[in-house]
């Protein structure tokens, strides 16, 4: 009995001198308590969104204005269609999107509330790396959990780096190209094109093969529409198909270090394609993004617009997130 | 002069409550930051170490793959992983985070442990961090990490995460600062700017990342300076003499050089576009014989370069072809 109980004693201190509690860790309670100041910041002025069919949260919001203005990740929210949003403790029904920018990614939403707390958006963006910034972690009903982490990288524009698509796979046949699958959330599909149709002219000018298509589509940019001429059975149909981007279409790319970073469970949808970021290291997931991003003295910097692997987020600066603001107001 | 003497006999007095008795950063010595001020101690001492911690971190650019290295030295001596450089003797072109490319060489390796150090080649001096000499650095000691995370990114720049130190092991140490692909070969620092650590691997979750100490590399210097490759652990395969393939059957050809008689369907030498009747003129930019060939593939593994001029027809020809496992 004596043996057994020295050997857990001996076991317990091993364990506790080689490895350190959780939360005295960087993710941990400790420094969660030491960030209270800034966490009154993060639950007045952070919005939660939670889908409607099972309550779950799924996307934070800004809140920009005092009668219930809030600014979001506007891909996220397109892919849930009924939700309800809370700031502090209070429930929203029935938010309504007013406007969006696909360029950054961004929209404003409309929910009935007075007397928010709006963030102050003139804060100087120019923060030195290494400084400590606030985000939002897991929601909890009525508190903000905090996620710390540091200015991690240059702050600059995030290129695209997605060609624009008609969304439909291609079959050569007998001289002719036809289509094959035609991906749902293409514009092809939104055009009304079908498997199978032969694909006779673009714009007016007759489609030799594959390769001569593929290369007219490579000049074109997303957003831009082509008239296709093609042959269903014995109809000639001529229709105008918006090209999109390709991670709109088919989704990003998955590279090892996107595996490695969970992948479509963890990563934001959409991680490229922003004029201008900031980079931070703090541990978002696809849904806590969205929310504010504050300094150590409760300025708020800017809204978190994508968790992008395990090691990068990105948010929108402040004065960039007001110029977005100003423009989706106006539509 | 006194009052000189004496204004910094006061201010080191005053500086001294935020020292610990080893020299360490008082914000080590705090269970966890407790106030702002504590996490603004701890941004400053990042801040401070940060601009030539950056200017010393490089990327690794290997063919394809990328890793992370760090300057320890003027002269441009390099540390980073051993599944970074996975091989002794190996050309690697150094990237500097402002772009500057730079031509290296790996030294020595230990495949055990995943060290590795690398020689730049080209005139220093060059930016370079301190190591943490008297591994001073414990358990729960603040920590930051740099890295070319994902591979060079000139507009991104160097990567930094904050961390402490979680876990410690014989030959490995644990922070929970983030790491990814690319970061593998990069430097931990204390918060005094000390090298501590070369990025390794990571655990199942994203809190969990592995570094090599730097008493490791100190147990091995000299044999890693002088270009041994240590041990015989996972980290970086040794190479055979003798064992890479080529593919190819040749005999000497009476305009000189060697004429392709046979090649091994899909080995290197089909692949790069030899075809039988074809005269291999230059191997490594020596007069290619038999006797050539035969002593550079003795010397060479799979995976080693050799470099080729050959005549096609009408056409001269060069190719450096990676050779292959024998089949």
């Amino acid at each position: 009995m004596k043996i057994i109980t020295m050997f857990l004693l001996v076991a317990l201190s091993a364990a506790s001198a080689n490895s350190l509690p959780s939360e005295r860790r960087k993710n941990g309670q400790l420094i969660q308590q030491a960030l209270a100041p800034v966490q009154v910041s993060l639950q007045e002025s952070s919005a939660v969104f939670y889908n409607d069919e099972d309550s779950r949260q799924f996307l934070y919001g800004t809140v920009v204005s005092e009668d219930g203005l809030v600014l979001t990740k506007a891909s996220e929210l397109s892919e849930v269609e009924n939700y309800f949003v809370r700031v502090g403790s209070k429930k929203y029904r029935s938010p309504k999107v007013i406007s969006r920018s696909e360029t950054w990614d961004v929209a404003l939403v409309k929910i009935e509330a007075e007397k928010l707390l709006a963030v102050d958006m003139s804060a100087p963006s120019d923060l030195a790396h290494g400084t400590w910034l606030v985000s939002n972690g897991a929601a909890e009903r009525r508190f903000r959990r905090v996620k710390p982490g540091i200015v991690s990288a240059n702050r600059r524009e995030i290129p695209g780096g997605s060609p624009a698509v008609l969304g439909v796979a291609l079959n050569e046949k007998d001289e002719s190209l036809l289509i094959g699958v035609v991906n749902e959330k293409s514009g092809a599909h939104k055009a009304g094109l079908k498997k199978g149709d032969q694909l006779l002219e673009i714009d007016g000018s007759k489609i030799k093969d594959r390769d001569g298509f593929i290369d007219y589509l490579k000049e074109k940019k997303s957003g831009d529409f082509v008239t296709l001429k093609v042959k269903r059975g014995e109809e000639i149909l001529e229709v105008e198909v918006e090209l999109m981007p390709r991670h709109v279409v088919y989704g990003e790319k998955m590279n090892r270090n996107d595996q490695l970073s969970g992948g479509p469970d963890q990563q934001s949808a959409r991680r490229t394609g922003f004029p201008m970021v900031f980079q931070h290291e703090t541990m978002l997931t696809r849904r806590t993004v969205g929310g504010p991003v504050f300094t150590l003295d409760g300025e708020f910097v800017g809204m978190n617009i994508a968790a992008v692997n395990r090691v990068e987020a990105f948010a929108i600066p402040a004065k960039e997130l007001a110029e977005v603001l100003e423009s989706l107001a106006k539509k | 002069m006194t009052l000189g003497g004496f204004r910094a006999f006061a201010l080191a007095l005053v500086m001294l409550p935020a020292v610990s008795q080893a020299g360490r950063p008082a914000l080590n010595d705090k269970e966890a930051p407790q106030n702002l001020d504590d996490l603004r101690e701890i941004q400053a001492a990042l801040q401070s170490n940060l601009a030539r911690a950056r200017a010393a971190t490089v990327c690794l650019q290997m063919g394809a793959g990328s890793g992370s290295a760090v300057i320890i030295s003027e002269d441009g001596l390099v540390l980073t992983a051993a599944h970074v450089t996975g091989k002794i003797d190996e050309e690697i072109k150094v990237i500097m985070e402002d772009g500057r490319e730079l031509k290296g060489l790996s030294l020595g390796l230990n495949s055990e442990t995943d060290s590795a150090m690398l020689q730049i080649v080209d005139d220093g001096p060059f930016p370079f961090v301190e190591i943490d000499e008297k591994d001073t650095t414990i358990l729960g000691d603040w920590v930051f990490s740099l890295g070319h995370s994902g591979g060079f990114d000139k507009e991104r720049g160097v990567n930094v995460r904050v961390g402490r130190l979680v876990r410690q092991a014989n030959s490995t140490v644990q922070s929970d600062c983030m790491l990814i692909g690319g970061d593998s070969g990069g430097p931990l620092f204390n918060m005094e700017g000390e090298l501590i650590g070369i990025h390794s691997r990571v655990g199942a979750s994203r809190e969990e990342s592995m570094h090599v100490p730097i008493r490791e590399f100190q147990k091995h210097w000299e044999d890693l300076k002088n270009g041994e490759f240590i041990g015989e652990g996972g980290f970086a395969q040794k190479i055979e003499p003798g064992s890479g393939f080529l593919g190819v059957i040749v005999e000497k050809s009476e305009e000189g050089g060697l004429k392709v008689k046979e090649l091994f369907p899909k080995g290197v030498a089909e692949e790069s576009g030899l075809k039988v009747g074809d005269r291999i003129i230059e191997i490594d930019g020596e007069e290619a014989t038999q006797g050539v060939l035969d002593s550079k593939l003795a010397e060479l593994g799979v995976g080693d370069e050799l470099s080729f001029k050959w005549v096609s027809g009408e056409e001269t020809k060069e190719e450096t072809l990676k050779l292959g496992e024998r089949p």
